[in-house]
């Protein structure tokens, strides 16, 4: 039984929510997620993620529908159990760190467990090498750089240990290189993960769900690779396609040009890796962006072997008979496979 | 800004490693005698002792002038006060004002008692971490909620310095210059409210993140203190001084400030 | 403008402590869990914006604005006022640990009588009431403020009287800048935000 009950990990049954100047929110959201899943909330602002997330711990209480965590439906009696399952980072650290020392701010949660004192220190040592801020428990929290301070508010919740993490903007101001550790650090985690962000490419290359919630309800949920894929549904929703599949509108430009001379070709190895395939019954072009099975650092480097790429499209408008296409970058040029 | 009090707290001194509890109690306590101070001569007594006291804790003689700045102007002003509206009938004709002694001697006890009540201030406050600090004062059975909130504002009040500057730097930017007229006051008004607005939004926020990580009314800490036989005898010693400032300002005879020198 | 170490006698700065723990103990009652981070980061803000200078003249004067945390915070304007000084002395040496007790009666007790002022607004229909209003609170709160200064030192000793003459008179600019800072204040967030101000009728989430 109790299998069962934690497998759900949110679950958001229309759920209404208005506030004292009668200005209603959330009207009537509904969704499930699993324990494990990593799922990106989007949308625009004023759509209602930052209220939506404060109704996943109790902070704010919805007016109708429910709300469970790991199971357990929130009311004003257990409160202090949900908080136990789920952490909510919030975007602007300052918000989250208000004790004297960085140790302090992280033992704060396992001190509010009425945690012994050896679990405690434990806890705190383990969080903040999690974060990579081993050696900096007695600093003061607010003298730390903007990075190491949303590392830090990080930290503070991973202390308590809530097998749930929800983040708001996790990577807002972040620079490139922390956001790269933020990403990898929640690739590998196995928490369950809810991303509300605007920031697609991180809702990319993290997760795998996405749900997209417009004027107070959820308009799509789905894969990512269909949702943020999808130029259509994001703009009709005052968001865009992500960066990392925007560059395809440049791609189309340059690649039909009548004249590719090398220079252009150069540049566009060096920036991405894509290839104006033709095919279909009607052979028509689209050009592919490519996941490419293996790791490499520089995007123009050639593989000789012949391998397969996952196709994806960058409108709705047809399906593909096969998914993928067998080619080596050899043959880049003359390339014209057809299926 | 000056507002790490606490940054020379861990320099190694015999008053940094007396426990908090009884160095507030007895520095707290030899303060107060230092206030009802009446006679020059104990008050100079009293400021031996606070430098002394200071000395031993090694904290750097700049940091507690820089403190001393403001309270010093403030006092300054009395020197020129007091002996001119002293009122008494012995009055020395110095040009064509009529300077009283009385005034000057009692410009100089006050200025005396103050110097050596702010520099044990920065002694005691000095030479332990301000949230240690704190927590001292909790034990001593100051109310809990009190050093919870001291603790907070001080904490925010980094956070505000921190908007405050960027947002003065945006009004300099785009012109302002303050003066005595009316825009400049309703300048800050509409500042002072930015602020404000600003300030609750964030209280919000913090009422939320705290409430997330289980946060139920009650502050929890694992400082521990423990005290040594050396911190007893530091407290008597300052015990001693204490009384003897108080029995030779009882006993020994001397006039109060007004009325003489000794 | 508060008080330094030094100067004044046992029995009025007795009767200052005495004063605010009495205070205290009454405004800090009813306080609940939310009040903690909220009147300590509002007292935060009034901390911060008491280090703004305004140039009068050849000089530059600090703003006191008790009489805007009485007006924003209601009667939780003691404690809050109680803690800056607090903080004040421990922090800057300034205003400092022995007068604790007397500098919170008079800029706390200042505040408490703004707020007071600033809630008759409910019996007038006015129109910029909460401009009027909001200047008499800031304008009373110094004013009171100077009233209960002036008394303490005048208790001191004879030697004060003159002293506290001159503190008095001082205080006259004050109350007009404080006004006016106030006033405007007021009239920004009944634009931006009216539910921070204490006492508000029409919203049932006000403080008072």
């Amino acid at each position: 039984m109790d299998n069962i009950k934690e497998s759900t990990a949110i679950e958001l049954d229309n759920v209404y929510f208005t506030y004292p100047d009668k200005h209603e929110v959330l009207k009537g959201v509904t969704c499930s997620i699993k324990q494990g899943e990593k799922v990106a909330l989007i949308g625009a602002n004023g759509a209602g993620k930052s209220t939506l997330m404060s109704h996943l711990n109790g902070v704010q209480m919805a007016t109708s529908g429910h709300i469970k965590i790991a199971g357990y439906e929130i009311q004003k009696s257990n409160l202090n159990q949900i908080r136990r399952q789920i952490g909510i980072v919030f975007q602007d650290p300052d918000d989250q760190l208000f004790s004297p020392t960085v140790f302090d701010d992280v033992a704060f949660g396992p001190l509010n467990l009425g945690l012994p004192k050896e679990k405690i220190e434990a806890r705190v040592n383990e969080a903040l090498s999690v974060v990579g801020l081993e050696g900096f428990e007695n600093r003061s929290s607010f003298h730390l750089s903007f990075g190491e301070r949303k590392r830090l508010a990080l930290a503070t919740v991973l202390s308590y240990q809530p097998d749930i993490l929800v983040f708001d903007e996790p990577s807002t101001n972040m620079d490139p290189m922390n956001r790269r550790k933020l990403i990898k650090w929640l690739q590998a985690s196995e928490k369950t993960i809810l991303l509300c962000t605007h920031d697609l490419d991180i809702a990319l290359d993290v997760c795998h769900r996405c749900l997209v919630l417009a004027d107070g309800k959820i308009v799509a949920d789905g894969p990512s690779k269909d949702i943020l894929y999808n130029r259509t549904l994001l703009e009709s929703n005052n968001l865009e396609l992500p960066l990392a599949l925007m560059t395809h509108e440049l791609l189309h430009d340059t690649l039909h040009a009548e004249s590719m001379d090398e220079g252009h070709r150069e540049v566009i190895g060096n920036f991405l890796h894509a290839h104006r395939h033709v095919h279909g019954p009607d052979q028509h072009e689209h050009v592919h962006i490519h996941a490419h099975p293996h790791d490499h650092d520089h995007l123009h480097e050639h593989v000789h072997e012949e391998h397969f790429h996952d196709l994806k499209h960058d409108s709705d408008d047809h399906t593909h008979d096969h998914d993928t296409v067998p080619h080596s970058h050899d043959d880049e040029k003359k390339e014209t496979k057809t299926e | 800004m000056a507002l790490d009090i606490d940054r020379y707290a861990h320099v190694d001194s015999s008053i940094q490693s007396w426990d908090p509890r009884l160095k507030i109690a007895a520095l707290g306590f030899f303060v107060l005698s230092v206030a009802i101070l009446k006679t020059l001569p104990m008050a100079i007594s009293a400021l031996i002792a606070a430098v002394i006291f200071h000395r031993i804790s090694k904290l750097p003689r700049h940091f507690v002038m820089h403190g001393m700045m403001a309270a010093i102007l403030f006092l300054l002003p009395f020197f020129i006060i007091l002996p001119f509206t002293y009122p008494t009938q012995n009055q020395t004709e110095l040009v064509e004002f009529s300077f009283g002694w009385e005034g000057f001697r009692l410009a100089c006890l006050i200025f005396i008692k103050a110097i050596a009540i702010i520099l044990t201030s920065f002694t005691i406050f000095g030479s332990s971490r301000f949230d240690v600090s704190m927590i001292a004062l909790q034990r001593l059975k100051c109310p809990k909620m009190l050093t919870q909130m001291l603790l907070f504002t001080y904490r925010y009040t980094y956070t505000f310095l921190d908007d405050m500057k960027r947002m003065q730097t945006s009004m300099f930017a785009r012109g302002f210059v303050p003066r005595a007229n009316l825009i400049t006051l309703k300048t800050y008004g509409n500042f002072v409210g930015t602020l404000l607005v600003r300030s609750f939004e964030r209280t919000e926020r913090i009422y939320h993140a705290m409430l997330s990580k289980g946060y139920q009314g009650e502050f929890h800490t694992l400082v521990t203190f423990k005290i040594n036989r050396k911190d007893w005898l530091k407290f008597c010693l300052v015990v001693i001084v204490v009384v003897s400032l108080l029995s030779g300002e009882i006993f020994s005879g001397f006039t109060p400030a007004e009325k003489g020198w000794y | 403008m508060h008080i330094s170490d030094g100067i004044l006698s046992a029995p009025t700065l007795a009767v200052g402590f005495v004063g605010t723990v009495a205070l205290a103990a009454v405004t800090m009652r009813k306080l609940d869990m939310e009040d903690i981070p909220k009147i300590s980061v509002i007292t935060a803000v009034f901390f911060v914006a008491s280090l703004i200078k305004i140039p009068i003249g050849a000089t530059s004067i600090h703003l006191i604005l008790n009489g805007m945390v009485g007006v924003v915070l209601g009667w939780r304007a003691f404690p809050a006022i109680m803690l800056g000084l607090i903080l004040q002395a421990i922090l800057f040496g300034h205003g400092g640990i022995t007068v604790i007790g007397v500098n919170a009666v008079m800029l706390g007790g200042g505040a408490l009588l703004g707020f007071m002022v600033w809630q008759l607004r409910h019996r007038f229909q006015i129109k910029k009431r909460e401009l009027v209003f909001a200047a008499l609170a800031g304008a009373t709160s110094v004013f009171s403020s100077g009233i209960i200064l002036a008394l303490a030192l005048l208790t001191t000793g004879e030697a004060f009287w003159a002293t506290a003459y001159y503190v008095l008179a001082a205080h006259v600019p004050i109350i007009l800048i404080e006004a006016a800072v106030v006033g405007s204040s007021a009239v920004f967030l009944t634009k931006v935000k009216p539910e921070i101000l204490a006492g508000q009728k029409d919203n049932p989430t006000s403080s008072s």
